[in-house]
């Protein structure tokens, strides 16, 4: 077969790889990447999201796990108690967001609520967690669970915090820390399959409309 | 897509220039005319008079026109500046500024100061705190000992209640919200920054010059 006119005028090395892409096989984007002609030059995108203030106070929570090991001995016992306004700011009369109307796609955040104590929702998420390929960093009854594999905006991090509404209920929040939505929405899907016995209302149920 | 000439557009109720709006707030005049494309299907959407009344809002919110919400009509009778009983689209706009991203933090903490002082007394009350926090118990159907719900209040406002004299004043709140960041949550709303995106159908109502924007 006669190679194509074009041929003669490119680079040698990405002629090769055209016709892996084109005409011998398909070759996969990771073995594109792989490859020496591509990784010329090649800078690795970073991904921009714009990130409410809720990142800062992650990162902020990890700066500090590292500033202040030495006093994590006296650290709280107990989950946050949710004030009277945190809880007050939940409810979806306050969600003007609600008013644009628009498909908001998919949640970069969920909330449940549970009856059980505080330890064993933590153990219930990091056993969900842990086989669906998440790294787990915990710091009192936040968590930080990053997806080792990148995914399409880079590596899935998911915070989750738990706070305390009244001695036996807790409130569990899973919020997007960087990554792709819908991979969130997905990871929130199998974790709420996986704590079934563990979540009393979903915040669906606790938005229902009578 | 609407076909409002300009004339009819200036005989519209409650419409008012975009140009004075943008100069009066955060938004720039496409803004400004795109959030004119939501205020028109908001104040339609019952009866179809140009203003936005209660039915309406509560529609727009819900999707459900009959759903009453403590939290909402705070927000209503907010936005209803001159308590007309309905909102035009000045008072729209102007009330949307506080949600803005850009909007001054001073701003915020205000308006979600009058937003919890349901009486308007000038101090967010504990019983009035009950009164919104039993609302949100209601709404969500989690059922709490009214013991319960006196522990949550007695941790608020030990925390908030600087002076503990059973209330909150503006400047506790102010402090209360510097330490709880997440309280002025529900003040932002990002979709504001990219409204001519989400209604762009206003390119082709715009009477402003592009060279005056």
């Amino acid at each position: 077969m006669q190679s194509p006119v074009y041929y003669a005028l490119v680079n040698p090395n990405l002629s090769i790889l055209m016709n892996m892409c084109f005409i011998f096989q398909r070759i996969t984007i990771p073995e594109i990447m792989k490859d020496e002609w591509f990784k010329k030059n090649y800078k690795p995108p970073v991904f921009y999201e714009k990130e409410d203030a809720d990142l800062d106070d992650v990162q902020a929570l990890f700066k500090d796990s590292e500033e202040y090991r030495v006093t994590e001995k006296k650290e709280e016992q107990q989950p946050t108690a949710m004030n009277a306004f945190e809880l007050i700011s939940m409810s979806r009369g306050l969600k003007l967001d609600n008013l644009f109307d628009v498909e908001q796609g998919f949640k970069r955040e969920t909330r449940f609520t549970s009856k059980c104590p505080a330890n064993e929702i933590i153990s219930k998420i990091v056993k969900a967690a842990k086989p669906l390929g998440f790294d787990i960093h915990k710091k009192n009854y936040k968590m930080r669970l990053e997806n080792v594999k990148a995914g399409r905006k880079g590596n899935l991090n998911v915070a989750t915090e738990i706070f305390q509404v009244a001695p036996s209920l807790h409130m569990v929040e899973v919020r997007k820390a960087k990554g792709d939505t819908l991979e969130f929405h997905m990871f929130c899907k199998n974790l709420s399959s996986s704590l079934e016995d563990v979540v009393w209302k979903t915040e669906e149920d606790m938005q229902e409309t009578k | 897509m609407g076909c409002f000439s300009s004339t009819q557009r200036r005989q519209f109720p409650g419409y008012e220039n975009p140009v004075t709006l943008a100069s009066e707030t955060a938004f720039s005049v496409s803004e400004v005319e795109a959030l004119f494309e939501l205020y028109k299907s908001i104040s339609g959407s019952v009866i179809d008079d140009g203003l936005i009344n209660k039915e309406e809002f509560q529609l727009a919110l819900f999707k459900n026109r009959k759903k009453e919400n403590l939290f909402a009509n705070r927000i209503f009778d907010l936005f209803d500046v001159k308590k007309k009983g309905f909102i035009d689209f000045g008072d729209f706009v102007r009330s949307l500024n506080v949600f803005h991203p850009n909007a001054p933090l001073e701003e915020k903490i205000d308006y979600s100061f009058k937003l919890y002082d349901l009486d308007g007394t000038g101090f967010i009350e504990r019983h009035e705190v009950k009164q919104m926090l039993i609302a949100l118990l209601c709404e969500s159907e989690m059922k709490l000992a009214d013991e319960t719900v006196e522990i949550i209040l007695d941790k608020t406002f030990m925390e908030a209640d600087a002076n503990q004299d059973g209330k909150i004043d503006r400047s506790e709140w102010q402090n209360f919200v510097s330490k709880n960041p997440s309280l002025l949550k529900i003040m932002t709303l990002p979709y504001l920054r990219d409204i001519t995106t989400t209604f762009p159908s206003f390119v082709f109502n715009s009477e402003v010059d592009e060279i005056a924007t």
